[in-house]
């Protein structure tokens, strides 16, 4: 067996899963355990929504569906979506107020403290608002699953009915899903969460870079201007090899290099 | 379905997704980490020209040839088509200024110079899938004069189509921001994917897997699809944030305002015979962002299939290996 792919497996199902443990689980197959959880547990709801609903007269068919879009809607209420991973478990926290005065030879430093802590309370508020679609869109699907078995009389507990079940089930929450992410308000908790992360990260950097060239250490920036000059001059190369191909001026070219620019930073739409 | 997993489990620790590409071939040349391939042929040529295969940045190539059973490739050669394929590499810290005019002019275009002046040819037949579509596409507007034939797959052409969620999150997104001076991580881009569909995509699959109690080669098939899709370089900074900023968010090459380099990418200067592949259940290109190429290209040979297949599907399910390749055969045949 490839470890690669296997250990990518078990770290990736162990962190999306509900109620898995964030961390230490990867190394071992339990990690697949989650897994066959959610579906004992799926099953286990299904069964008591067929045992509730067979043969009952129609209020209380619907009570039972109702109740199995419940025990759904509290089986998924934990779900880790992938923008919360980092949740409580990476980057800093706040380590200065925002607004207070940055005063002495630290200042430089105390405001960049500050821009940080403001990007990671950013970053925290776009985190919760998309995890409030993500529940809402559990309870949106767990009412339109409990209607839907309500309007159809239900199967035989078989296999494939129960996994008929968990199918529709994730039609219903994808549908749900899908209708927020969508929208307007999605997008713009997205793009906070992003571009707050984005923010956060850029004042980190400048921190190591200032902290690098007080120990004298090569930094990022450095490394980036010489790549950028050897770049040059592989193009100024490669052109003038391609001017000495006899067949050169049958060929559009590009226009001429320079050394790649720092594109100006765009502001986000708002 | 306990009993079903416990059996799933030991069919997944057992599997061996094996070595990526299944189908013989050879690598003819190669410039910094990207590589250009040649399959071996395994059937009587059907087509003269040589097919040159542009696959997506973002994703290995070797999706095109997974495994003997699951491979578009492998249903090209049987078809009677001369393959070639180009790897992208794995860019790191070194390449973050590349740009895409460095991916057309210098990787792809060296690609294609390399082919012709091997076959003694003027214009060769050109097969971009996915975000290779579009990159097939500007460089087939950029040098027509080198393309005989082109067929993209999965492309996006209208990234504003109301069902490209992909696009309405992107354009919001400060992407100089988010790039910096940097790569993008793979493993970020691939939250990104699966946050376009969470349930499906992080829980039901995995479910229907214990489900299915799949046998070893099952269990193996799965583990190289799964090996695939995890397998995600870092995207080179520069030309991810040209393309992102062109086309997600700008749409500049279905309104016709890309300029690569300072070259116009004018689709309309496109006359070659054109084969657009579509999945009609594609969740990251809808159908309608591919469509959208009919109105845009100055082609009169413009064909478009649509399979009922999704994005993945169409290069690995069953019916993908039945009906694309021989889709592709016939038309190419035919001109």
């Amino acid at each position: 067996m490839q470890p690669d792919p296997w250990a990518q497996w078990l770290a990736f199902s162990a962190r999306f899963t509900p109620g898995a443990s964030p961390s230490g689980t990867a190394q071992n197959a339990s990690s697949f355990a989650p897994f066959a959880d959610l579906s004992e547990h799926f099953n286990a709801a299904a069964r008591a929504y067929f045992d509730g609903a067979a043969n009952a007269p129609a209020p209380a068919a619907a009570a039972a569906a109702q109740s199995f879009g419940d025990s759904l809607r509290e089986l998924f209420s934990d779900i880790q979506l992938p923008w919360n991973l980092s949740a409580g478990t990476g980057g800093a926290p706040p380590m200065f107020a925002p607004n207070s005065p940055a005063l002495g030879a630290s200042r430089e430093s105390q405001l960049r403290a500050q821009r940080m802590a403001e990007a990671w309370r950013r970053i925290e508020e776009a985190q919760r608002r998309l995890q409030r679609f993500g529940a809402d869109a559990v309870r949106e699907a767990a009412a339109t699953f409990g209607a839907g078995l309500a309007a159809a009389p239900p199967q035989a507990p078989s296999a494939e009915a129960l996994h008929k079940l968990y199918g529709t089930w994730i039609d219903c929450a994808e549908d749900a899903y899908a209708r927020a992410a969508h929208g307007e308000p999605f997008c713009n908790a997205l793009a906070d969460y992003v571009n707050a992360s984005s923010e956060w990260r850029k004042e980190l950097q400048a921190g190591i870079e200032h902290s690098a060239k007080l120990l004298d250490l090569p930094t990022r920036s450095e490394i980036n201007t010489l790549t950028q000059r050897l770049m040059a001059v592989e193009h100024e190369l490669r052109a003038l090899r391609e001017q000495s191909r006899p067949e050169a001026a049958a060929t559009p070219q590009r226009a001429p290099q320079r050394a790649p620019q720092r594109v100006p930073r765009k502001k986000a739409k708002p | 379905m306990t009993n079903n997993s416990f059996s799933a489990l030991a069919a997944l620790a057992a599997a061996t997704p094996g070595a990526a590409g299944c189908s013989e071939r050879e690598m003819v040349r190669q410039s910094g980490k990207v590589k250009l391939y040649r399959y071996r042929p395994i059937a009587r040529p059907s087509v003269s020209t040589p097919l040159l295969i542009v696959y997506a940045l973002v994703n290995r190539p070797y999706m095109m040839d997974l495994q003997e059973d699951r491979s578009l490739i492998r249903g090209l050669l049987n078809e009677g088509l001369d393959v070639y394929l180009i790897d992208w590499g794995y860019p790191d810290g070194a390449d973050r200024f590349t740009t895409l005019a460095d991916y057309l002019d210098d990787h792809l275009a060296g690609c294609v110079a390399h082919i012709l002046e091997a076959q003694h040819l003027d214009a060769l037949n050109m097969l971009g899938v996915c975000q290779g579509g579009v990159l097939s596409l500007c460089f087939s507007a950029l040098q027509p004069q080198r393309i005989k034939n082109l067929i993209t797959m999965v492309t996006p052409v209208d990234f504003h189509s109301p069902a490209d969620l992909l696009s309405k999150w992107a354009r919001r997104i400060d992407i100089a921001a988010w790039v910096g001076d940097g790569n993008v991580s793979g493993d970020v881009l691939n939250q990104l994917f699966l946050s376009l569909m969470p349930f499906r995509l992080t829980q039901q699959k995995y479910v229907d897997l214990l489900a299915a109690n799949p046998d070893r080669a099952g269990a193996e098939n799965f583990m190289r699809v799964e090996q695939w899709i995890f397998d995600s370089p870092d995207q080179a900074g520069a030309a991810f944030r040209e393309f992102v900023i062109w086309f997600y968010q700008e749409n500049r090459l279905a309104q016709n305002r890309l300029e690569i380099s300072g070259r116009k990418v004018d689709l309309r200067t496109l006359r070659v015979p054109v084969l657009n592949l579509i999945g009609k259940r594609d969740h990251l290109v809808p159908p309608a962002a591919s469509l959208a190429l009919k109105g845009l290209v100055g082609s009169r040979d413009y064909t478009a299939l649509e399979f009922d297949l999704g994005h993945i599907g169409m290069y690995i399910s069953a019916r993908a290996q039945h009906e694309v390749p021989a889709s592709i055969a016939k038309w190419l045949a035919a001109r």
